[in-house]
C-alpha cells in the first residue's frame, strides 16, 4: 500500500516522515481466509472451511486487501509494447538513460539502485526480426555502463568494450534477430555489482510470422542486495517485492496468455517460475516450437522463455518462485481469472 | 578580589566551554568536509530480548546510534512477516521498542530474525533454540523460589554449620579459615567483575556500560563501608580498630549475599531466555560451589570468641542466602540487561571492601600476621575451591 503511494521516496524524507505504518493483527486473519477462498463463481467445495488464523502468504503483503491490477507505472514493466508485422528494414528506435536512483523496493525499504530509465527492470525493448533496431544510450549515472544484448550482432555492438563513460552516450545498432525472448544488461565492470544494481531488462524479438494474439505479459525475476553483502534481500518480478500480490494481474478464463519470462537474479544459481491451478507450455527462449508441458521451470540467469497457458479454473491463483525462500521474500503474486 | 569573586570565577571556564562549543557546533560541518566525509551509520538493530509465547514472538530492540533508525521490514527464517511494535517504527538514538510478530514458531528449533532498516542493512539475530518464555505462574515463582532456596540458602546454612569445629581449632587454624574467607571473596569479585564487564560489552554503546560497571563498585564499596563503619559503632568499636568478629560476618554475609543475588539472576534470565539446562547436575554444581560461601561466615563469626545464637546465624544464612532466590525471580520475570550489569557491578564493589575488611582483620589478629604460611596458604585454598567447585556449576 505504501509502494503505490510514494514509490520514489527518498531515504532521508522517510526517516523524518512522522506516521508510523502499523499493521494490525485481526485483519491479516480475515484477509488470509479471504483469499483461500474461491473469488469465482464455480461451486467452493470449501464452502465450510473455517478460516484460519494463521498467517498465510497474504499477510506478507501487509493489511491492505490486494486490488486486482489497475493502472499503475510498473504497467510498462508488465504489458510489452505490441508487435508489429514483419516488415525487414523497418527502423526500430528507443532512447534509453542510465541513471542512479533511490527506489523503495518493499515497504519502507530503499535501494539505492542504477536504472535504465529509471525503473529496475528497465523498460521492455520489443522489435521483430529484420527490424533495424536504434537504441540511443545516455549514460547520466555516476559509473561507466553499456547495454550488452543477447542475440546475433556485430562485434562493436556488443556492449563489452565500448564503455560508456558517466555523461556519455552511445548508439546500438544492428538488424534485430533472431526472434525469441532475449535480454540486455548492462557489461561493465565489474559486471555483478552492475547487474545487481538494476541494469537489465527484456528484449523480445518477434517472429515474422506472428504469435497468435494473446494477453501478453513480461516477467523479468530478480533480487536485491540492499545491505551490499553479496547475497538477496529480497526477489521480486518487476520491481517491488509482493507487486502482484498487492496488485493481482487480471486475466479471463479460457484466454490465450503469453508470459515472456527471463531470469536476471544475481548472486543465487537459479531462480524459478511456478503457476498454480494450470499447466503451460514452455518454449525456451522462445526460438521454436518444442516446448515442455509442465507448472514449473527452472533457468539460471540470463536464461529466458516463453510461456503460454489458458487457464480452466476462475479465481486467484498464485504463481511464485518454486525456491520458497524467494517467494517468501517477494518473488510471488497472483493471478485473477475473470469467468 | 575577594574570596567570594574569586570562587564565582569557577563559571568563567564553563561560559567559555559553552561559548567554544556553540561555535564548533555552528560551523562544525564545514570542520569534517576539511578531512573527508563520515561513513554512513551502520543501521543495525541491537536485539536485547526475544520472549517467545504461543503463536508469538517479541524482540526487544534498540537504536545503538546516533542517527535516528527506522524498522521496515521483519523476517522469520528469511520469510516477510507481518508484525507490529509498541510505538514508532523510527528509533532515536537509544529509543527501544518491542516488535510483536504472530508466528507459529516451532519449539526447540533454531530460528533467525532479519530486522531491515528503511537503508536496505538487515540485522540478523538467531536463537539457537526456540523456548517458551516462561509466564509469572504460581508454579514457575515456586520452582525459582525453590532453586534460589537449593543454591543459595541450603549450601550457606550448611557451611555456617561449620561454626562449632572452627570454634574449637587454634588460632593459627582460624587465621587460616579467615583466610580463606578473603580467598573465596577474591574470587567472587573478580567473577563478579568478569560478568559485569561482559555483560556490558553487550549494551548498546550509547549507555555507557563501562562507567555503569564503574559506578557500581564504587557504590557499592562505599556503601558498604559506611555500613561496616555503623555497624561496628553501634558496637562501641574503638575508632581506628578493625571491624569485630560478629560484624565483620555480618559484612561478609552482605557481600556474598549481593553477589548471590546476581548469580540467581544470572541463572534465573538465562533459563528464562532459553540459554540454559537447569539439569540436576547444575544445581548440584552451585550447592556444591555455593557451601564454602558459609564456611567464609563462620569464619569471623567464630573469631569473636562470644556466642553466637541460632537465631543470628539463621539471619545471617538470610542474609547471604535469600538474594538468591530474589535475584532468580527477578532475572526469570523481569530481566533487564542493564539491571544484570547493575548488579554484577555492585556484587564486585561489596566482595572487594568485605575482601579489604578481613584481610585488615586477619593481619591485626592472626598469629603471624598476613605473611604467615597459614594465612597464605588460607587464601590461596579460598581461590582454588572457589575455581574447582565453579567447574561444577560451569
Amino acid at each position: 500500500m505504501l509502494l503505490t503511494m510514494k514509490r520514489t521516496i527518498t531515504r532521508r524524507r522517510f526517516l523524518g516522515a512522522a506516521a508510523p505504518l502499523v499493521l494490525a493483527g485481526a485483519p491479516l486473519a480475515g484477509l488470509a481466509a479471504g483469499v483461500a477462498g474461491a473469488t469465482g463463481t464455480e461451486p467452493d467445495p470449501h464452502a465450510g472451511h473455517t478460516p484460519s488464523s494463521y498467517p498465510g502468504h497474504a499477510t506478507m503483503i501487509g493489511a491492505g486487501v490486494p486490488s486486482p491490477a489497475g493502472p499503475h507505472e510498473h504497467d510498462a514493466l508488465l504489458y510489452p509494447p505490441p508487435a508489429l508485422p514483419h516488415e525487414p528494414g523497418r527502423l526500430r528506435t528507443y532512447d534509453i538513460v542510465a541513471s542512479d536512483r533511490e527506489l523503495e523496493i518493499i515497504d519502507g525499504v530503499t535501494f539505492a539502485a542504477w536504472t535504465y530509465n529509471g525503473t529496475v527492470p528497465g523498460p521492455v525493448i520489443r522489435a521483430t526480426e529484420d527490424d533495424l533496431l536504434r537504441v540511443s544510450f545516455h549514460n547520466a549515472g555516476s559509473h561507466p555502463h553499456t547495454i550488452h544484448f543477447h542475440g546475433i550482432h556485430p562485434a562493436n555492438m556488443d556492449g563489452v568494450f565500448e564503455i560508456v563513460d558517466p555523461g556519455g552516450s552511445f548508439t546500438y545498432e544492428f538488424p534485430a534477430k533472431p526472434y525469441g525472448m532475449h535480454l540486455y544488461h548492462c557489461h561493465a565492470a565489474p559486471l555483478k555489482k552492475h547487474i545487481h544494481k538494476g541494469l537489465y531488462g527484456a528484449f523480445i524479438i518477434d517472429p515474422p510470422a506472428p504469435r497468435p494474439p494473446a494477453l501478453e505479459l513480461v516477467m523479468v525475476m530478480h533480487g536485491y542486495d540492499t545491505d551490499g553483502d553479496g547475497a538477496n534481500n529480497f526477489y521480486a518480478v518487476n520491481g517491488p517485492a509482493f507487486l502482484y500480490a498487492k496488485h493481482p494481474i487480471r486475466v479471463k478464463r479460457g484466454e490465450l496468455v503469453r508470459i515472456f519470462l527471463a531470469n536476471l537474479t544475481e548472486f543465487d544459481l537459479i531462480n524459478s517460475f511456478h503457476l498454480h491451478g494450470e499447466m503451460f507450455r514452455y518454449y525456451p527462449t522462445g526460438t521454436g516450437t518444442a516446448y515442455e508441458y509442465t507448472d514449473t521451470v527452472m533457468l539460471c540467469q540470463g536464461q529466458r522463455g516463453i510461456i503460454e497457458v489458458e487457464f480452466t479454473h476462475p479465481g486467484r491463483f498464485m504463481f511464485h518462485a518454486h525456491q520458497t525462500e524467494f517467494t517468501e521474500l517477494g518473488w510471488m503474486g497472483y493471478f485473477e481469472v475473470e469467468a | 578580589m575577594s574570596a567570594r569573586l574569586w570562587r564565582l570565577w569557577a563559571l568563567v571556564p564553563l561560559l567559555v566551554l559553552v561559548g567554544v562549543v556553540s561555535a564548533f557546533v555552528a560551523g562544525g560541518k564545514s570542520i569534517v568536509s576539511l578531512v573527508g566525509t563520515s561513513p554512513p551509520p551502520a543501521d543495525t538493530f541491537q536485539v536485547r530480548r526475544v520472549e517467545f509465547r504461543p503463536g508469538e514472538i517479541r524482540l526487544k530492540l534498540t537504536n545503538p546510534q546516533r542517527e535516528a533508525l527506522r524498522l521496515s521490514i521483519v523476517t522469520v527464517d528469511d520469510a516477510v512477516v507481518p508484525f507490529d511494535t509498541d510505538g514508532p517504527r523510527t528509533l532515536r538514538r537509544l529509543g527501544s521498542t518491542t516488535v510483536v510478530v504472530p508466528y507459529h514458531w516451532v519449539e526447540d528449533d533454531p530460528i533467525a530474525f532479519g530486522l531491515t532498516a528503511a537503508s536496505g542493512v538487515e540485522t540478523v539475530h538467531a536463537v539457537a533454540a526456540a523456548v517458551e518464555t516462561p509466564a509469572p505462574t504460581g508454579r514457575g515463582f515456586l520452582g525459582y523460589a525453590l532453586i534460589g532456596f537449593l543454591v543459595g540458602i541450603v549450601p550457606v546454612a550448611l557451611g555456617l554449620a561449620w561454626l562449632p569445629s572452627l570454634r574449637h581449632i587454634s588460632g593459627r587454624w582460624l587465621a587460616a579459615f579467615m583466610a580463606l574467607t578473603a580467598g573465596l571473596l577474591t574470587f567472587l569479585a573478580f567473577d563478579a567483575l568478569n560478568e559485569a564487564l561482559t555483560r556490558q560489552a553487550a549494551l548498546p554503546p550509547g549507555i555507557g556500560g563501562f562507567g555503569l560497571v564503574v559506578l557500581g563498585v564504587t557504590v557499592s564499596y562505599l556503601g558498604l563501608t559506611w555500613l561496616g563503619d555503623r555497624l561496628s559503632r553501634r558496637s562501641e568499636r574503638a575508632a581506628g580498630a578493625v571491624v569485630p568478629g560478629p560484624v565483620l560476618a555480618l559484612l561478609v554475609a552482605v557481600g556474598i549475599g549481593l553477589h548471590n543475588l546476581s548469580e540467581g539472576l544470572a541463572i534465573g534470565s538465562s533459563f528464562a531466555l532459553g540459554e540454559l539446562t537447569l539439569g540436576t547436575f547444575l544445581i548440584v554444581g552451585f550447592m556444591v560451589h555455593n557451601i564454602t560461601e558459609g564456611l567464609g561466615i563462620a569464619a569471623p563469626a567464630a573469631e569473636g570468641g562470644g556466642r553466637v545464637g541460632v537465631r543470628r546465624l539463621a539471619l545471617l544464612a538470610f542474609i547471604a542466602g535469600f538474594p538468591a532466590m530474589a535475584g532468580t525471580w527477578i532475572g526469570g520475570y523481569l530481566t533487564n540487561d542493564i539491571v544484570g550489569v547493575l548488579f554484577f557491578s555492585i556484587a564486585v564493589g561489596a566482595a572487594a571492601q568485605v575482601v579489604v575488611e578481613v584481610t585488615r582483620y586477619v593481619r591485626r589478629r592472626a598469629p603471624g600476621g598476613l605473611a604467615s604460611g597459614h594465612v597464605v596458604g588460607g587464601f590461596l585454598a579460598g581461590i582454588t575451591v572457589m575455581w574447582a567447585t565453579g567447574l561444577l556449576a560451569g
